[in-house]
């Protein structure tokens, strides 16, 4: 196998694109683990019922299919709330354990809900309008419009996030809730329907990461579900659970990473560099590239 | 009768399985990596009897001693990091694991047919039990001598000083720390353990289904090693035998006129419990007769 530096430019930097969409996911564990402490296993299998419902709906109603990028979304937000009731709002806080359990159990529920509505078989997912058919070259290499799309997303809500944890009232309460829970309760905060708005958040990001994920493959499938939940997992531990700005870089490198290794090594053994490179951080920098010098549980 | 033996045989594999989870959830370490030694158990113990005909007892003891050694590496880099963290950090490296099978291929020419482990076509033909005129009620029999074994083993470590120290370790290590446990000795040694339980079960599991792949060892399976003791409860080995039979025997195969209905099951059961027996299934009121039939204080 033979390949150029131009080849290899090329595949970074359509896996950093791509890398887009694990950074969003990550973005949305992140957020999560920093209002609560807490994983939500559950969240990718969340976004991507998310897209399946606003697919659904669009195509039950001959929707114009735009439309799916703005129901996506907000199904992805229910069914946020749902994973919320059902895994961490009636589990005590100091169970971590129970809650981890319990939103495996929801991701596998959600997934065989798809799986069963749709006998398995993936489904064509509409592409990204004009997005799609944009594609910019720069010298010898190009760039792909939809991505750019994601990736200019997905800079837009890490700033939009921090907007809102940094200067405003809700963001204000999330951290309170998130540095000293009972703290929290006795100066009045809801700390449930705080809780609540982080999921809702992080929901919406997911969902439109998930239909941003299945336009840019032009499938959506129930398979989708493990790998971006375990990407989206790497991407928030290797930026630092709990930073904004570190999950956005590390899914992005995560994306190159992913790329080169499927140029140079072929697609069968790329997902085993991107998991060592977790391993790396793990022994050298456990608390990842931005995480707090905290000792998190 | 081979339908009964079959899920016999299955509901073993499982029970291994969760009672590899059970000894690193004593010590609080929530591991998924017990099913990536499970493969290395499968394959190993499968390429000792097929390409170098070994002996199976002897196969079984040294694939399992090499998960247990894979599990101790593991161990090591899993003390810098906890909970959540070792979640993430062993999801990892099952599906390393996983990956690096996907792409072995060790294929010898035995008798004019080429044999061992062929990519992603699996390895085939570990066929050491037909080869040697073992009849399915001798596997089953094996397979659950080797069960009743490590059952009644973790549950003398119950009986003894080191289950009081692996559940110290599990319930606060910095008081178990501060009374004298050396912590890195007893983490790794759960985890070794874990992976020597993990490593029989690989090894029973390739030799009785006769063909394992890569798609055998998945995070799914992974999820079910905790569940098992999750779900069941921890005060004892009991309880992850009731859950596997629970949910292999009644949920997964006595439940099979509901169809594909049953695969949602499971997810439901794991979020059913956790809100309202989160100590596991074993605290339900009818496993404690004694309790039931005590004298009301009135």
């Amino acid at each position: 196998m033979s390949f150029g530096l131009i080849d290899i430019l090329q595949s970074l930097i359509d896996g950093i694109l791509f890398g887009s969409i694990y950074a969003l996911i990550g973005l949305g564990f992140t957020l999560i683990f920093g209002a609560m402490e807490k994983l939500n296993m559950a969240y990718a299998a969340s976004s991507i019922g998310g897209a399946y419902v606003g697919l659904g709906l669009a195509t039950l109603f001959s929707l114009p299919l735009f439309l799916v990028f703005l129901i996506g979304p907000i199904a992805a937000g229910l069914i946020s709330i749902l994973v919320y009731l059902v895994s961490f709002r009636l589990i005590p806080s100091t169970n971590h354990l129970g809650s981890l359990m319990a939103s495996i159990g929801a991701l596998f529920f959600i997934d065989e809900v798809i799986i069963h509505e749709t006998q398995g078989s993936p489904l064509t997912f509409p592409e990204l309008g004009i997005f799609a058919e944009a594609y910019f070259m720069l010298g010898d290499l190009g760039f792909r419009g939809d991505l750019i799309f994601i990736m200019i997303f997905g800079l837009i809500s890490m700033g939009v996030i921090i907007y809102l944890l940094y200067y405003t009232r809700l963001g204000l309460a999330t951290r309170a809730v998130s540095q000293q829970n009972v703290a929290a309760r006795l100066c009045g905060i809801p700390i449930h329907t705080i809780n609540i708005s982080t999921f809702v958040l992080a929901g919406i990001l997911g969902g439109f990461a998930g239909c941003m994920a299945a336009a840019s493959v032009g499938v959506i499938s129930p398979l989708l579900t493990i790998p971006i939940t375990i990407k989206g997992l790497i991407a928030a531990v290797i930026g630092g659970l709990g930073s904004i700005r570190g999950a956005i870089i590390a899914g992005l490198m995560i994306g190159g990473v992913e790329n080169f290794f499927l140029l140079v090594r072929g697609v069968n053994e790329r997902d085993i560099y991107v998991f060592l490179l977790l391993f790396v951080f793990l022994v050298l920098r456990p608390n990842g590239l931005f995480g707090n010098e905290i000792n998190r549980d | 009768m081979e339908y009964y033996f079959g899920i016999l045989q299955n509901i073993g594999f499982h029970t291994l399985l969760g009672l590899s989870a059970y000894l690193l959830l004593l010590t609080g370490q929530l591991s998924m990596a017990q099913v990536g030694f499970f493969a290395i158990g499968a394959y190993a113990s499968g390429i000792l009897t097929v390409i170098y005909g070994i002996n199976i007892f002897l196969a079984l003891g040294v694939g399992a001693i090499i998960a247990s050694f894979f599990a101790f590496l593991v161990g090591f880099p899993a003390l810098r990091i906890k909970g959540l963290m070792l979640v993430i950090a062993t999801i990892a490296f099952s599906e390393i694991v996983r990956l690096y099978f996907f792409n072995l291929r060790w294929l010898v020419e035995k008798d004019g047919v080429e044999v061992g482990p062929d990519g992603a076509q699996g390895f085939r033909e570990i066929r050491y039990f037909a080869a040697n005129g073992w009849e399915p009620s001798h596997i089953v029999s094996f397979i659950w001598i080797v069960v009743i074994l490590v059952l009644f083993a973790l549950w003398w470590l119950d009986r003894v000083k080191a289950g009081s120290v692996l559940r110290a370790v599990g319930e606060d290590e910095l008081a178990a720390q501060s009374s004298g446990i050396n912590l890195t000795v007893v983490k790794v040694s759960a985890m070794t353990g874990g992976g020597f339980i993990a490593g029989i079960a690989g090894g029973l599991y390739a030799h009785s289904t006769t063909y394992v792949d890569h798609n055998s060892f998945t995070i799914l399976l992974a999820t079910f090693a905790v569940a098992y003791p999750i779900l069941g409860g921890l005060k004892n080995v009991f309880g992850t035998l009731f859950a596997v039979i629970f949910i292999q025997g009644i949920l997964i195969e006595g439940l099979r006129f509901l169809g594909d209905y049953r695969n949602l099951l499971f997810g439901l059961l794991i979020i059913l419990v956790m809100n309202f027996y989160p100590k596991g299934l074993i605290n339900i009121p009818i496993f404690n007769w004694s309790k039931l039939f005590k004298r009301r204080d009135l």
